[in-house]
């Protein structure tokens, strides 16, 4: 891999006022805040070290000090400030804090209009992005925000999304994330001794609970029962399946349909799901499968009685 | 080789930005290091530098000096037009920023807002996270095609790309944003062949985009808004439904509805939703446990995915 010399002067350029305010970093962190080898900051640093201003006695060098892999610069010379941020740089930021502000319903969000108004100010820049936020956003975020800060446990009632039933649960709140607009909470559940993935919409009631109950052992996943390969014919008007469920599918092979591979799964949830997709997806396998679909699909033909 | 080069142009940048005044070209090229050989050698190099600069959004400001040096232009960097200046940024926002700026993991646009967030660390703001911030995004990566498309978008200049759907066509259109909606990208624009207002899956672009040679072929009208454009089916339209749900099951949707009969078997719920697809495969999720009252429109969609499995 050849870099230009482009590409590395606009770093080297960035590295200088970085190093000023970030006196004694060493290269390992250097070279994860720029994304490149330590070799690469090593080597630029020998480069910078030999520039300066026009005389070019140690007097007008760039003055940098680096011992056992710690960096500091005493004089920068004229490279006293940051460069002015890019288009491509104050779009991305632009956008990200977009998504931020459409993940929270706290006052974060009013900050992060405040942030933008600043940003735009000080960069004028056409904004080719725009983030359309209409998620429902739960206001048990911050609850869960702070359990998982303090390691609290929680005792839930949650409805189920699998078994269309209520359950109690004790669990250690692990992570939270959106995905295809729902709050999701991963967490050890230790009433089913095992992580289990929660939605936050399906929250019945939450409260804080004595952490000492649970004993968060992350034993290895048990083995999931080696299943045939489930493979499917997905219809590209059932497009949506495969995009909802990514984390799912092992394999894809395009074409007029799709064909899918799924990593092994909860049937049941599986039968329930490909039946709301009508004739637009088909089970090749494995045929249990394919026949309980069947079986679901005559006993709801069986609740329309009068239609054809 | 490279590292001279590279040298030399962190040299000129430095010796731009430290004066004042502007720096005659003959002054350049004796004081700043690097330049050898021929006098038109060190000019074309020196030429080949200033747009090298220029390219990475360095402005070079080119001045007259005073009379005695007569055609003789002079160069100078201004530091107000090179420095990152965002006024009142606090620490706080800081964090923030850098908070969000972690949401594109992997993905294209996270070395850009990487590099952001170093200048913006550069600027000697003590960063300061006083809030507990647990959320992640996790979405559709955004695919190769931003770049270009939202070069498209600065320029206006037009585009021509291979789209999936019920027919793969090539699509001709002005594109006007990229917009982000239910964890997914989409480009929305005026389709050409249409003449109207469509919206574009970016996951569903198959192959690149051609960008048309021209630019400012067109204009994005000054009221546009995304929001007024977006699937009817998916944004507030807010339609409602009559299910039966058997007894002690369906415990989601009961929350979701409301009660208006109670039944032996049975018991009758009203329930609002927006997406009628969507709808359609919660309800069938449900099994035999839901049936579908009204409206009758959707019960005929129902009944048509339900006989599609048995045939």
């Amino acid at each position: 891999m050849t870099e230009s010399a482009l590409d590395r002067t606009a770093r080297a350029l960035d590295l200088v006022p970085y190093l000023l305010e970030h006196q004694g970093i060493s290269v390992a962190e250097l070279a994860q805040v720029f994304g490149v080898s330590e070799k690469q900051i090593n080597s630029d640093l020998i480069l910078i070290h030999m520039c300066g201003l026009p005389g070019y006695t140690p007097l007008e060098l760039i003055e940098m000090y680096y011992e056992d892999g710690y960096v500091t610069v005493s004089d920068p010379q004229s490279l006293n400030k940051p460069r002015k941020m890019n288009r491509t740089e104050i779009t991305s930021l632009l956008v990200s804090l977009d998504l931020l502000k459409s993940t929270r319903s706290d006052r974060i969000a009013e900050e992060v209009e405040t942030l933008k108004t600043k940003l735009r100010k000080s960069l004028s820049f056409e904004n080719p992005y725009v983030v359309v936020a209409n998620s429902k956003n739960s206001d048990l975020v911050e609850q869960i925000e702070l359990a998982i800060t303090k390691a609290n446990a929680l005792e839930i009632v949650y409805l189920s999304g699998s078994k269309d039933q209520s359950t109690e649960r004790l669990i250690l709140p692990l992570e939270l994330y959106q995905q295809n607009n729902f709050t999701y909470l991963k967490a050890w559940c230790q009433t089913s001794e095992g992580e289990r993935t929660f939605r936050l919409d399906r929250f019945v009631s939450l409260k804080i609970s004595d952490a000492n109950r649970i004993s968060y052992a992350r034993n290895e996943k048990l083995i999931a029962p080696q299943l045939a390969n489930i493979e499917l014919i997905v219809s590209k008007q059932a497009r949506n399946f495969i995009e909802e469920n990514r984390g799912i599918i092992a394999n894809l092979v395009e074409g007029e349909a799709i064909q899918v591979t799924l990593h092994p799964i909860d049937l049941d949830w599986l039968a329930r799901t490909i039946l709301g997709y009508g004739s637009s997806i088909r089970v090749v396998g494995p045929k249990q499968l394919a026949e309980d679909i069947t079986a679901r699909a005559k006993a709801i033909r069986q609740l329309y009685p009068i239609s054809k | 080789m490279s590292d001279r080069k590279t040298e030399r142009l962190i040299n000129l940048t430095l010796a731009l930005l430290a004066t004042k005044r502007y720096l005659k070209k003959s002054e350049i090229l004796t004081n700043v290091q690097g330049y050898e050989g021929s006098q038109d050698a060190k000019e074309r190099m020196f030429e080949r530098d200033k747009d090298d600069l220029r390219s990475l959004g360095i402005e070079i400001e080119v001045g007259d000096l005073d009379v005695f040096f007569e055609d003789e232009p002079g160069y100078r960097i201004p530091q107000k037009s090179y420095e990152l200046n965002v006024p009142d940024l606090t620490g706080r926002e800081l964090a923030l920023l850098s908070v969000a700026s972690n949401f594109w993991n992997d993905s294209i646009l996270a070395p850009n807002a990487q590099s952001g967030i170093r200048k913006l660390q550069s600027l000697g703001i003590p960063a300061s996270l006083d809030f507990e911030f647990r959320m992640k995004y996790r979405f559709e990566n955004p695919s190769e095609l931003l770049e270009q498309i939202s070069k498209a978008i600065l320029q206006k200049s037009r585009i021509s790309f291979a789209y999936d759907s019920a027919s793969l066509k090539t699509r001709h259109l002005e594109p006007y944003r990229i917009v982000f909606w239910n964890s997914y990208w989409y480009l929305i624009g005026m389709d050409i062949d249409r003449k109207a207002i469509r919206l574009f899956k970016l996951s569903r672009f198959q192959g690149s985009v051609e960008i048309s040679k021209k630019k400012n072929e067109f204009n994005i009208p000054t009221d546009f808004d995304v929001s007024q454009h977006l699937p009817k089916e998916d944004v507030e339209i807010i339609r409602t439904a009559v299910v039966e749900i058997r007894k002690d099951s369906g415990a989601l949707f009961r929350r979701r509805g409301k009660q208006i009969a109670e039944g032996v078997e049975f018991d009758t719920y009203e329930i609002d939703y927006e997406n009628e697809r969507a709808f359609l495969r919660e309800i069938l999720w449900h099994g035999e446990n839901i049936r579908l009252v009204e409206p009758q429109a959707l019960k005929e969609q129902l009944l048509i995915l339900i006989d599609g499995i048995l045939t």
